[in-house]
């Protein structure tokens, strides 16, 4: 029997090409979601190996934020510079370097800031002269405040050379330093951008308080981490330091890049699974194709003695076939497709590391996945065939009957009451609002799919009535052949639902996040003017030369950091307590704004909800620099400020470094009486040394919130864009195989003067019929869930709800383009046929 | 022999003069005709008959530009037809020709009166009411006109591909074994509906069969043998074709290539 598996394959290998194209797509996907991790988890473990190459390292021990970064020691209490000094006395120790690491923007050949590739950071570090895990490998280190020397990476990246002279921004201020030299690092940075300082101006840009986050120690020969690990808890205070082996640090350094990966591959994983799922219903319908063409055949096997069990072997024989070819090949893929996006990162300046790790572990779990989808999809095809009764092969005509079962039909009207209950109760707020809305949709989604063929009769019937009226007798055949079918219609069109209900609702969720951000803004910024960087920090100068310009009234600035409240790790803004009232409209629900003068803190109605707080309760802040207990002097509710705490700017200062407090925005108010726009061009002129940062109004800022969420969008597009391409796969290949199956219709149709272009526009119009189908379904169900999002998440922030019909429209008209794409194949095919041949096919 | 006898100035519906179609090559080469002539009248119907392997399918092929042969030329309604591109030959089979084929005649999932009216909806043809009224009293299908083919029996099914061969009024329909699936009673009703469309409508047709009695509705049979023509029959009767095919069979005529098939075909013929 698989002897007639393995031949029936080879034989048909036409049949099974797009099932085996969809598995390699989808294994592709995971393959490569894999080896991705693997190659970005080799290129961060090297960094680290090479970076953080001391034997301890001491560093704050409390931690103060929500995330901390073993490697710069961010969200723990910082340390005294001084400690340096006491360390290197300690008995095995040869030296003692202090990080001194900051944001940085250091402006390029072209005149333009150095922008670091794929989000990666732009850092200056202090270089000490016996730094080992940096070299200079070209000139010398620097010397002075107007020296610097940058990572060779960087250098390339800035088109500078050594001896040029350009522009660099440390810390609080604008500098003319000249680049002295090339320093390497022992790994690819990952398209970092960092520059190097001497120590003493370093020091002065990013530990002027005399604090820092960690420092490296080197032992003499001869001592081992733990040991001088042991000699450092000797001499320091453990409630304020800690010391830790260079090993732990990298191992600590490890785990949370790990983390961060598992959270992208997770992410990726989830696009991975919907590509397969929709692969699965292709590979499904292949073989339900197959398996009616086949019928009789199996039926004569049976006849002659074969037991269910046996054909019903075979043919997941052969889907096994289907799913390892298509695995080995998508394995490939993936790891091609891997090498193209580390060349496409390379081009945008990020360095990654040289190799593409494919482990077994990749190679097994991509082949079990893709194999698994085939044989899962074929069993039930196969189930039918295993049941064929032997009369069958007497029989002329082959059964052609597919009425959609009433059970399944039956078993989606319940699933869909339950899901749109489940739904419509978590708009009303019961239980977990999120987590019910997530099960009623994914009932939703399940319950469409049961429905789908009971669904295409009427459907298609108004979806056609245009092209049946229209284009007589081409559009009634099509619709014929569209509906003669119904579940394979279905699933044809239930493939491309998936990826369209997806694109729906993220188009539906993204124009009501904007929507709702621009509702935020207009709603509370009653600033004229904001100034933003695209490093996410404007220097601290540049609020004191904008403040006194004239014509401004107020220049807030707004600092984010890392700060506990009350042992909870969490994140807090800083405004000038006079902000409130002037460059923003923030509601106030209890208390007063004025107690924030005084040293008081505000904090979000929600989270003084949830941690029952009120007016006059203490709370304790733990920033890196030390600790503070205030007094909660007003409860606001602002979307604007999304953390929980708002501090008086004086408070955040006495808790958060400069360093690691940045500031996000600046709010410019003008005084009465002057021309905004004038005063938005002299602004830009005072910036604009800077290179990073921009000038917006409300209207621009909006804009720009917005212009992010599109980003975010494209992204989601991409990733959905492979499970829509799966689906026109399906498409072709079912329109294909029901050419193949209708062989001597269409040679009646022709004998009887159909011509080909005729035949042609009849199998277009199915496949447009099918793509439009199943677009319309999908977004429908996708707008229809995602509707729900704003009332679920008011809270959240997303207040509005916005339907972007264009783009709905967009997407139908994509579904015709996608129908015309899909045909074209099948269409020349059915055209070429030759009639005689296709009247006398057997 | 008439139908070697060319007469130019009255005109046949349909000729062949000098079919020859090969398969293969060198070696392998098989002559499927080698060298027919044949003329087709208007008001006649006319009977093609061999064993499996004679040409007759194949010379029908040719004539109805299904097949291109391999020299000699097709003329049908005053048009050659061999030289013709697939777009005319198109046309000329939607607007000159019909079709009844053996079985999958046709279009599941259009009802009995859709399909009657194909070709002229193809054609974007005006349907004369008046004609389409009188083929379907001929075929006595009336009250089946919404059924789906599905809904229909053989018989019934064959009776609407027929009148869908004569709604665009062609030159010449072409019936490739129209009964060889029905019983016998089914069978009479549409050879019977098909000599009257042929006495009352003047229509041309040519059917192939191997079914003596099938052709014996035939106004005249010709016989065909390894792709040449061997005999002509008037006015047939189910006993002189079955005479005639005797002659023709391979214990008569010279021992020629392994008549395997003839056999069977003759002696399943003799046996019905």
């Amino acid at each position: 029997m698989t002897r007639v598996a393995l031949r029936g394959i080879r034989s048909h290998l036409g049949r099974f090409l797009l099932s085996v194209l969809a598995v390699l797509l989808g294994v592709a996907f995971v393959a490569g979601t894999f080896s991705l991790r693997s190659m970005l988890s080799s290129t961060f473990t090297d960094i680290i190996s090479s970076s953080l190459v001391g034997d301890a390292y001491l560093r704050g021990a409390q931690e103060t934020a929500g995330a901390t970064d073993p490697t710069t020691g961010a969200g723990r209490n910082r340390i005294p510079l001084a400690l340096a000094e006491e360390a290197e006395r300690v008995d095995g120790v040869r030296t003692v370097l202090p990080d001194l690491t900051g944001p940085v923007v250091v402006v390029g050949a072209d005149g333009t800031a150095v922008i670091s590739g794929g989000g990666a950071p732009s850092f200056a570090v202090g270089l000490h002269p016996d730094d080992p895990a940096a070299t200079v490998v070209a000139g010398r280190a620097p010397d002075g405040a107007d020296e610097i020397a940058l990572e060779s990476a960087s250098l390339a990246a800035s088109g500078l050379e050594v001896g040029d002279t350009t522009t660099v921004v440390v810390g609080q201020g604008l500098v003319e330093a000249e680049v002295v030299g090339e320093v390497a690092f022992g790994a690819p940075v990952a398209g970092a951008t960092i520059v190097f300082l001497d120590v003493a101006t370093a020091t002065a840009a990013y530990a002027a308080d005399g604090t820092v986050s960690t420092m490296a120690v080197y032992a003499e020969e001869g001592v081992s981490e733990a040991e001088l690990v042991e000699r450092l808890e000797a001499s320091i205070d453990r409630s304020e330091v800690a010391a830790v082996t260079g090993e732990q640090l990298r191992t600590e350094s490890e785990e949370s890049v790990q983390e961060v990966l598992g959270f992208i591959s997770t992410f990726l994983l989830v696009f991975a699974a919907i590509s397969l799922f929709v692969g699965a219903f292709i590979i499904a319908n292949t073989f339900q194709m197959v398996v009616r063409q086949r019928q009789r055949e199996f039926a004569m096997l049976r006849a002659v003695g074969a037991s269910p069990a046996q054909v019903f072997t075979s043919i997941l024989v052969q889907a096994v076939v289907v799913g390892v070819l298509g695995s080995a090949a998508g394995v490939g893929a993936g790891v091609a497709l891997v090498a193209g996006l580390r060349g496409f990162f390379a081009s945008m300046g990020m360095e990654l590391s040289g190799r593409i790790p494919l482990d077994g572990f990749t190679v097994l779990v991509s082949v079990l996945t893709g194999t698994l989808v085939s044989v899962v999809a074929a069993a039930v095809p196969a189930r039918r065939a295993a049941l064929t009764p032997p009369v069958e092969a007497m029989r002329d005509e082959v059964a052609t009957h597919d009425r959609g079962s009433t059970v399944r039909a039956a078993a989606g009207a319940v699933l869909l009451v339950g899901g749109v209950v489940a739904v419509a109760a978590a708009t009303q707020g019961v239980g977990d609002a999120g987590t019910v809305l997530g099960i009623g949709a994914a009932a939703v989604v399940l319950a469409v799919l049961l429905l789908a063929p009971a669904v295409v009769p009427p459907a298609l019937g108004v979806l056609a009535a245009p092209v049946v009226a229209t284009v007589r007798p081409l559009g009634a055949l099509a619709r014929g052949n569209v509906t003669r079918l119904p579940r394979r219609t279905a699933s044809t069109a239930s493939a491309l639902m998936i990826g369209m209900a997806l694109v729906g609702a993220a188009a539906v969720l993204a124009t009501s996040t904007q929507a709702s951000t621009r509702v935020i803004v207009e709603n509370e910024s009653t600033s004229d003017l904001l100034i933003q960087s695209a490093t996410q920090a404007v220097p601290e100068e540049v609020v004191g030369q904008v403040a006194a310009l004239d014509g401004v009234a107020r220049a807030d600035a707004v600092r984010v950091g890392g700060v506990a409240v009350d042992g909870d790790a969490t994140f807090a803004v800083a405004l000038p307590p006079g902000a409130f009232g002037t460059a923003l409209d923030v509601r106030l629900v209890d208390g007063s704004f004025d107690s924030l003068a005084d040293g008081a803190v505000a904090v979000q109605e929600q989270r003084a909800q949830d941690e029952d707080w009120a007016v006059g309760d203490e709370l304790e802040l733990v920033g890196a620099l030390g600790r503070e207990v205030v007094t909660i002097g007003a409860v606001i509710e602002s979307r604007a400020l999304g953390a929980p705490v708002v501090l008086p700017e004086d408070v955040f200062l006495t808790l958060v470094p400069t360093a690691e407090g940045s500031i996000d925005t600046v709010f410019v108010v003008a005084t009465a009486g002057t021309d905004v726009a004038a005063l938005r061009e002299e602004i830009t002129t005072v910036v604009q040394p800077y290179v990073v940062l921009s000038v917006l109004d409300n209207e621009a800022f909006a804009d720009q919130l917005a212009d992010q969420v599109d980003q975010v969008l494209v992204i989601l597009y991409a990733l959905l864009g492979l499970s829509i391409v799966i689906a026109v796969l399906g498409i072709v290949n079912t329109l294909a195989l029901s050419i193949a199956e209708r062989t001597r219709e269409i040679g009646l149709l022709r004998a009887v003067g159909l011509g080909r272009l005729q035949l042609a526009s009849v199998v277009t119009i199915e496949s447009v019929l099918t793509a439009v189908f199943g677009t319309v379904l999908g977004v429908a169900v996708g707008v229809g869930l995602a509707s729900t999002l704003p009332t679920v998440f008011a809270d959240e922030g997303l207040s509005e709800l916005a339907i972007p019909w264009g783009q709905l429209g967009v997407l139908v008209a994509l579904a015709v383009v996608i129908g015309v794409l899909a045909a074209l194949w099948p269409a020349v095919r059915a055209a070429r046929m030759d009639v005689l041949d296709a009247v006398s096919y057997e | 022999m008439r139908a070697l006898a060319a007469d130019p100035g009255v005109g046949p519906i349909a000729s062949a003069r000098d079919l020859v179609k090969t398969y293969g090559k060198g070696e392998a080469v098989v002559r499927a005709l080698d060298g027919v002539s044949v003329d087709l009248e208007a008001g006649e119907l006319t009977a093609i008959m061999g064993p499996s392997g004679s040409g007759k399918s194949t010379l029908m092929h040719c004539m109805a530009g299904l097949d291109s042969p391999t020299a000699g030329s097709v003329v049908v309604a005053g048009e050659e037809v061999s030289s013709m591109s697939e777009r005319r030959l198109t046309r000329l089979r939607r607007d000159r020709l019909g079709f009844v084929f053996q079985a999958f005649n046709l279009i599941p999932t259009l009802t009995a009166e859709e399909n009657i009216t194909l070709p002229l909806d193809i054609a974007r043809r005006r349907l004369d009411r008046d004609w389409f009224d009188t083929v379907v009293d001929a075929v006595g299908l009336r009250d089946r006109l919404d059924h789906r083919p599905g809904e229909l029996s053989g018989g019934q099914q064959q009776r609407v591909a027929c009148a869908r061969a004569l709604i665009s009024r062609p030159a010449v329909v072409f019936a490739d074994e129209p009964t060889g699936n029905l019983d016998s009673r089914s069978s009479a009703e549409v050879l019977g509906f098909l000599r009257g469309s042929v006495d009352e409508l003047g229509q041309a047709i040519v059917m192939v069969t191997h079914d003596p009695t099938a052709a014996s509705y035939a106004h005249r049979v010709l016989f065909l043998a390894d792709g040449r023509l061997v005999g002509e029959l008037e006015d047939p009767t189910s006993e002189s074709v079955l005479d005639a095919l005797r002659e023709l069979s391979p214990a008569h005529a010279q021992p020629a290539r392994p008549g395997r098939h003839a056999d069977d075909v003759v002696q399943g013929a003799v046996a019905r």
